[in-house]
């Protein structure tokens, strides 16, 4: 991957900053510890740099509403017009900044997040939206842009982690348009390594453990002539399927190393009732336990519960205030825990809610204008930006997309967002294209 | 019986329509509408004037003291009381933290109750959580004082008494269906039906549906109660449409009858009203698929007697107090504004009942 030659691309990351970057620090460490003996899990004791280098990481965190939330229910409510709903509005931390009355603990925490009110995208439709949203543009056929996941799971962290560098978890085995999603290629052209890990449901990994009536020593020996067989055979073949099963092989093994981690019940019990007992809150947690212990990016998601056209305000009372402590419990978690500097938090959908109901009281797609929240890594705090008209028809200030919105999470994550892919035989390729401009208020 | 329902009139409002009372010895009503205001309708001019005004959606309106007083609720948890003789709001009285999902008068114009909760997640399949506040309340309509409060589990989102006045029904989102005796405020019956409500196998982990209206036969031994089937996907609202009937005299109360497979479409449906002959009702909401959203069923036998669809979404119904008309409160879509004016989308539709 070439840097780009734009002056603000990352800029605002030193090299400082990146000191303690894990991958760097990992290589780093590769002739002392040996990387990929490395565990973030606490399985081999970390020493204090470890630790120092864990909260330092940079990492991600991308709460996926999946199905498209109400700008108004949320981060832009309009009191009194017609297109309100039946919620009201509530002032927050921020003067003169109100939210939908159905998140007071966010409005608590104004002051920490950044809001964006004035996304103003393209597709109507989920899929094409999902898409769009999770790459960062739009497709190109027959090349395949790879999602933030991937991006980011290369770029802050490393092949041979214990720990998968892109987790995905939902509960939801379906979902229609993000099932179709979540059948297609995530990675693109990073390839098949960058892909998620994909959990949810029942929170721990299944077969992952050691088989009790083997010993530790009789493991390795297997795994050792399991890796030199299949080694020689995809030498000998040339075999690229045979590369790919054993990546597959390597990445179980992690995931057998640090299968400890995605085990909820080791969670204190108050923690668990902290997030809500549904799985979206279950999940969000898991998402905090498993960046603290190294993970670089985890997305969650619960279905596509966000798309009511129908029972729009009968399942709004349920879902936005489970969303509103499971923010707030994220965010000040990761503040207490001294790793929200560091960790960017994403929470948006594919796009925003009609302002007018149907004839079934529900709200349609609606990408014209809507909004998304962002808090902490690069990011500044208490940021209100862009503006809708009164009615949050039309967006009246700094209408952005998503290749500006790709331009600020990779800015505010240190990571060169312009830099061109270096792919042989493909056209040229940028992790933002056309150099969109980042959105600047709301970075550091 | 051959009853037959006709359409004569079709009054558009500026915002939909969510509760209707008819008026003892008037021919106006009274609607409650989306935009927070309680409206009194004139019929015959087709003409509305402002009553009251909620400070978010305004639910339910009920009429009671013989025409005299009314009483209106709203998604603001408040419940106004208005003189109608004077036109006037004589009491406000914030009575729920959540919102009024719907008030009942009793035929004796001497109670009215008011039915809330709200559905937040309660467990690992968002089952929802135990009430924060009591989910029922009712209210003495001379004194204006709270009687009693009963509880329940969120949402409850139906409320209806007995034609004696002396037993209150109330039931919500899961399906669960609890009686109490006005006389002695013991509860006196409780049981579920499970066919009202949905969780989202596909797109969304989470509960919906449930009971959205009830009514008592003319006698009082046996309870209707109407809503949507189950959906595979909660959020497409295509359950079937439905209504079951209880005997609750019974020690364990059972279903004696429902709407028949074949006579219904999918939608839900959110209105039940009797007619005052007790011989038929009405059951109406929304059509997701089929040929009709508003339909006259008989009480002796079940089977439907003319399904109509207005293309709107009903939210309530209610008879004459001769029987001889049928009104229904509701709305279309409400659609994007053209020319920056924004459409009237609520209706009151106004039918004739006539005997084939």
């Amino acid at each position: 991957m070439r840097k780009s030659s734009n002056p603000y691309a990352g800029n605002h990351c030193s090299d400082q900053d990146h000191r303690l970057h894990r991958r760097k620090f990992l290589q780093g460490m590769g002739s002392g510890l040996g990387a990929s003996m490395f565990s973030w899990s606490g399985l081999l004791t970390p020493s204090i740099f470890a630790e120092i280098a864990k909260k330092q990481q940079k990492r991600c965190i991308l709460l996926w509403l999946c199905g498209a939330p109400s700008q108004f229910e949320t981060w832009d409510p309009k009191p009194g017009r017609i297109t309100s709903g039946p919620f009201g509005s509530i002032p927050t931390k921020i003067p003169g900044v109100h939210f939908s009355e159905l998140m007071p603990q966010c409005a608590t925490i104004a002051d920490k997040l950044s809001i964006v009110r004035s996304m103003k995208t393209e597709p109507t439709e989920h899929f094409q939206a999902i898409d769009r949203l999770n790459r960062g543009d739009a497709p190109r056929p027959p090349f395949t842009r790879p999602t933030l996941g991937s991006v980011l799971g290369q770029q802050l962290g490393q092949l041979d982690s214990p720990i998968p560098n892109f987790i995905l978890l939902d509960p939801c085995p379906e979902g229609n348009e993000f099932k179709s999603f979540k059948a297609g290629n995530w990675a693109g052209w990073l390839g098949a390594e960058y892909g998620p890990v994909r959990l949810g449901g029942d929170y721990k990994i299944p077969d992952v453990h050691k088989l009790s009536d083997i010993t530790t020593e009789d493991h390795e020996e297997r795994e050792a002539l399991r890796r030199f067989l299949t080694r020689k055979f995809e030498n000998d073949r040339q075999s690229a399927a045979a590369a790919s099963q054993n990546a597959a092989f390597q990445r179980v093994k992690g995931l057998m190393s640090c299968a400890d981690l995605f085990d909820l019940e080791r969670l204190p019990v108050k923690d668990r009732e902290r997030y809500g007992q549904g799985t979206f809150g279950q999940h969000t947690l898991l998402a905090r336990h498993l960046v603290e212990n190294g993970a670089p990016f985890v997305m969650v998601a619960n279905g596509m519960p966000w798309d009511c056209h129908v029972f729009q305000h009968e399942i709004y009372q349920m879902l936005v205030p489970d969303l509103d402590n499971i923010i707030y419990q994220l965010v000040t978690d990761l503040e207490d825990r001294g790793m929200l500097e560091n960790t960017l938090v994403v929470m948006m959908g594919e796009f925003g809610r009609t302002p007018w109901l149907n004839a079934s009281r529900g709200r349609d797609h609606y990408p014209n204008a809507w909004s998304l929240a962002l808090a902490g890594c690069g990011i500044q705090k208490g940021a209100v930006v862009g503006a809708t008209d009164a009615d949050g028809i039309e967006v009246t200030e700094n209408p952005f997309d998503e290749k500006n919105l790709f331009a600020t999470l990779f800015t505010a994550l240190g990571i060169d967002p312009y830099a061109e892919y270096d792919l042989p035989g493909f056209p040229t390729f940028h992790r933002v294209e056309k150099e969109a401009e980042p959105i600047r208020e709301v970075l550091i | 019986m051959n009853t037959k329902i006709e359409l004569t009139k079709e009054i558009k409002l500026p915002s939909a329509a969510l509760g209707l009372s008819t008026i003892s010895g008037s021919e106006d009503l009274l609607v409650s509408c989306f935009d927070g205001t309680v409206l009194k309708l004139d019929l015959q001019k087709e003409t509305w004037n402002p009553l009251a005004k909620h400070n978010s959606y305004a639910s339910g309106v009920v009429t009671c003291l013989n025409g005299k007083l009314a009483a209106s609720a709203g998604y603001d948890g408040v419940l106004q009381w208005h003189d109608l003789h004077d036109s006037k709001t004589v009491s406000v009285e914030k009575i729920h933290d959540f919102w009024s999902w719907q008030l009942k008068a009793s035929p004796n114009q001497k109670l009215i109750a008011s039915v809330t909760g709200q559905y937040l997640c309660g467990g690992y399949k968002y089952e929802p959580a135990a009430e924060k506040e009591p989910s029922i309340k009712v209210f003495d309509t001379k004194t204006r004082k709270l009687l009693h409060t009963f509880s329940h589990i969120p949402p409850v989102l139906s409320v209806g008494f007995s034609p004696d006045s002396h037993h209150l029904a109330a039931a919500n989102m899961m399906g669960d269906i609890k009686i109490w005796n006005l006389d002695t405020g013991h509860l006196v019956r409780a049981w579920n039906t499970p066919d009202f409500t949905s969780w989202g196998i596909i797109k969304s982990h989470h509960y919906i549906g449930g009971i959205f209206d009830l009514s008592f036969s003319k006698d009082g031994n046996r309870l209707l109660v109407c809503g949507m089937g189950p959906m595979r996907d909660p959020m497409a609202g295509n359950g079937k449409q439905t209504w079951q009937e209880f005997d609750w005299i019974l020690d364990t109360p059972e279903k004696t009858r429902e709407i028949i497979d074949d006579e219904r479409g999918r939608g839900l449906m959110e209105t039940l009203s009797l007619h005052p002959s007790g011989d038929l009702f009405c059951m109406a909401g929304r059509m997701a698929q089929g040929n009709w959203n508003t339909a006259l069923f008989s009480t002796e036998s079940g089977k439907r007697l003319q399904g109509i669809d207005n293309k709107t979404r009903i939210t309530r119904s209610a008879f004459s107090a001769d029987g001889s008309k049928l009104y229904l409160a509701g709305a279309k879509s409400q659609g994007a504004p053209k020319e920056g004016k924004w459409s009237e989308f609520g209706r009151i539709l106004v039918y004739e009942l006539t005997s084939g």
